[in-house]
């Protein structure tokens, strides 16, 4: 646990450090909530802010979680990850530092956003539907970023790392419930959009706005968090270079 | 215990042999492995520090072998790849305290300000790395690895992109940590590095073990002179009897070995002149490990074509 501790403390000091990151990260959450909730077009709900709050709490966990897998791929080209394997601290916390790193900033970038939608006029959630939003963005978080840093485990580079985000985020998010409800979704997307991860998240946490509690969405998420979890401490503990 | 022990250690990529059946034993030494780029140095390297697992063959690290009992060995080790990996917005102390805190030190702040002191870097400790020099950068590299006084410190080209004065400085703090106990185990190509500061020296050649041992009596199968000339103009024939012809270097100097040398450079100097050959210059010196080197493994610039695959191969591997 000391040692997931010190890899986060690692990469937070790094993050806070670099100034233009930390703004940015701020930044981009903020024109997506701004630039999508409010100026399209829709017809199915009358208050489409409350509709696309959660799809973009939910994009921007997703795009932080596999731009995190790029720190990986730093410490991989720099040689930091050379070091830090033949350490005899335990080759996992390597990626459960990673992990705590990606979500605790995809967290942050949640809060920016929340606190936005409450200013442009979502409605409130309740404080226990708050705080399972934020447990329900830290599964999501943990199972995307898990999934990110051991794909970037074994790419060599930047532009392999790059190509692997684009082809990845974009039909995620696309593909998903995050723009519209499946009731007017076409009909082959319906069911894509149902069994997508991304939908998980998503729905569980509109349904937290009708004061429900998703279950079935959020049982699907805890298991896939841990198999995904799972099968990336297995390759860290095993790879070599 | 020895230190460092390999038996037929070996490594393939696909069908590319790098490291082809080793067998070093190293004691408390500071010991080099010399060879041009693409030898199997750091492949050797990789695989002794664990993160590499051999082909064929064993390698044990004070009797711990490196793929059964790799937490321990990791435990005994430290590693300081060539890419000088310090992270440049964490000051010169957090650098040293997030090892300090992996390899889980007790009296850590002591542990750190020691560290730091012995590297000369007490007075910069606190400033951001970003500020440093090359060779501070390595010496906190340095600091790092000696966090939890490994037995053996495994250097990858230590000295590579450093100027003269922070190499020597380096070259003197490694000579200290060895008469400290520790165990050294460099790479690199600087052979007048390797001359000057290492007890033993393996010469690398494609992944084979071409001669181990002192650099002095290295040189001293040279004989105790070479003689060196510079000529141009197209020559050929038979040396005369008791002269050898050891190869050209990249700066164009022509090398020839004989067990008198100065009474056999009249003799060269009319065969020169017999043959075609304008002579600039012709003198006798002692040998250098870079001669030795030539002699033994050829021109040192890669002769083979450059293999893109290949290549990639290799910085993957890093």
């Amino acid at each position: 646990m000391k040692d997931i501790l010190s890899y986060f403390e690692r990469d937070m000091l790094r993050w806070v450090r670099g100034r233009v990151s930390v703004i940015s990260a701020l930044v981009v959450p903020a024109a997506w909530l701004i630039f999508v909730g409010l100026a399209l077009p829709t017809t199915f709900t009358d208050h489409y802010i409350d509709f696309i709050t959660p799809g973009i709490l939910v994009l921007t966990m997703l795009g932080a979680s596999l731009q995190g897998g790029s720190l990986l791929i730093f410490d991989k080209i720099l040689g930091f990850l050379n070091k830090f394997l033949a350490l005899p601290s335990s080759r996992e916390s390597i990626l459960y530092g990673k992990i705590l790193f990606i979500t605790t900033r995809g967290l942050i970038q949640a809060t920016v956003i929340l606190l936005l939608a409450f200013v442009l006029g979502a409605t409130f959630l309740s404080p226990w539907s708050l705080v399972i939003t934020y447990g329900v963005l830290a599964v999501f978080g943990v199972l995307l970023s898990s999934f990110s840093t051991t794909v970037a485990l074994y790419l060599s580079d930047h532009d392999a790392y790059a190509a692997f985000n684009a082809m990845v985020s974009m039909p995620l998010f696309f593909t998903s419930s995050a723009l519209m409800p499946y009731s007017v979704m076409p009909t082959w997307l319906a069911p894509l959009a149902y069994w997508n991860p991304v939908s998980y998240a998503i729905d569980a946490i509109r349904a937290l706005q009708e004061g429900a509690l998703a279950w079935g969405r959020i049982g699907a998420l805890l298991l896939l968090a841990v198999i995904v979890v799972g099968i990336s401490v297995r390759q860290f503990r095993k790879v070599t270079l | 215990m020895t230190p460092i022990e390999t038996v037929a250690l070996t490594k393939y990529y696909g069908s590319l042999c790098a490291v082809d059946h080793l067998d070093l034993s190293i004691g408390n030494e500071i010991f080099a492995l010399l060879g041009p780029n693409g030898s199997g140095k750091t492949t050797t390297v990789l695989m002794l520090t664990t993160l590499l697992r051999p082909t064929e063959g064993s390698a044990r690290i004070c009797g711990h072998d490196v793929e059964r009992d790799a937490g321990e060995v990791r435990r005994l080790i430290s590693y300081v790849p060539q890419d000088m990996a310090v992270d440049i917005k964490l000051t010169g102390r957090e650098n040293v305290a997030l090892f300090a805190k992996l390899y889980g030190i007790p009296r850590r702040d002591e542990t750190i300000d020691r560290v730091l002191e012995m590297m000369d870097l007490s007075e910069r400790a606190d400033d951001l790395v970003r500020t440093y020099s090359g060779g501070m950068r390595r010496r906190l590299e340095l600091a790092q690895a000696l966090v939890h006084e490994p037995k053996v410190l495994f250097l990858d080209e230590p000295t590579i992109g450093l100027d003269v004065a922070a190499r020597k400085k380096i070259w003197e703090h490694i000579r200290t940590l060895k008469s400290r106990g520790m165990t050294i185990f460099v790479t690199t190509h600087y052979m007048d590095e390797a001359d000057h500061f290492c007890d033993r020296v393996a010469i690398l050649d494609h992944g084979r073990v071409a001669a181990v041992d002192t650099p002095a009596r290295l040189k001293g199968r040279l004989g105790k002179d070479l003689i060196s000339a510079r000529v141009s103009g197209g020559w050929s024939g038979d040396l005369p009897a008791g002269i050898e012809r050891l190869g050209e270097k990249e700066n164009g100097e022509y090398l020839f070995s004989s067990d008198h040398a100065s009474e056999k450079v009249p003799v060269l100097f009319r065969w020169l002149e017999e043959h075609g050959a304008v002579i600039h210059s012709l003198s006798v010196r002692e040998p250098t490990l870079d001669d030795v080197f030539l002699a033994l493994v050829g021109s040192r610039d890669d002769v083979t074509g450059f293999d893109d695959h290949r290549f990639r191969t290799m910085l993957r591997r890093r």
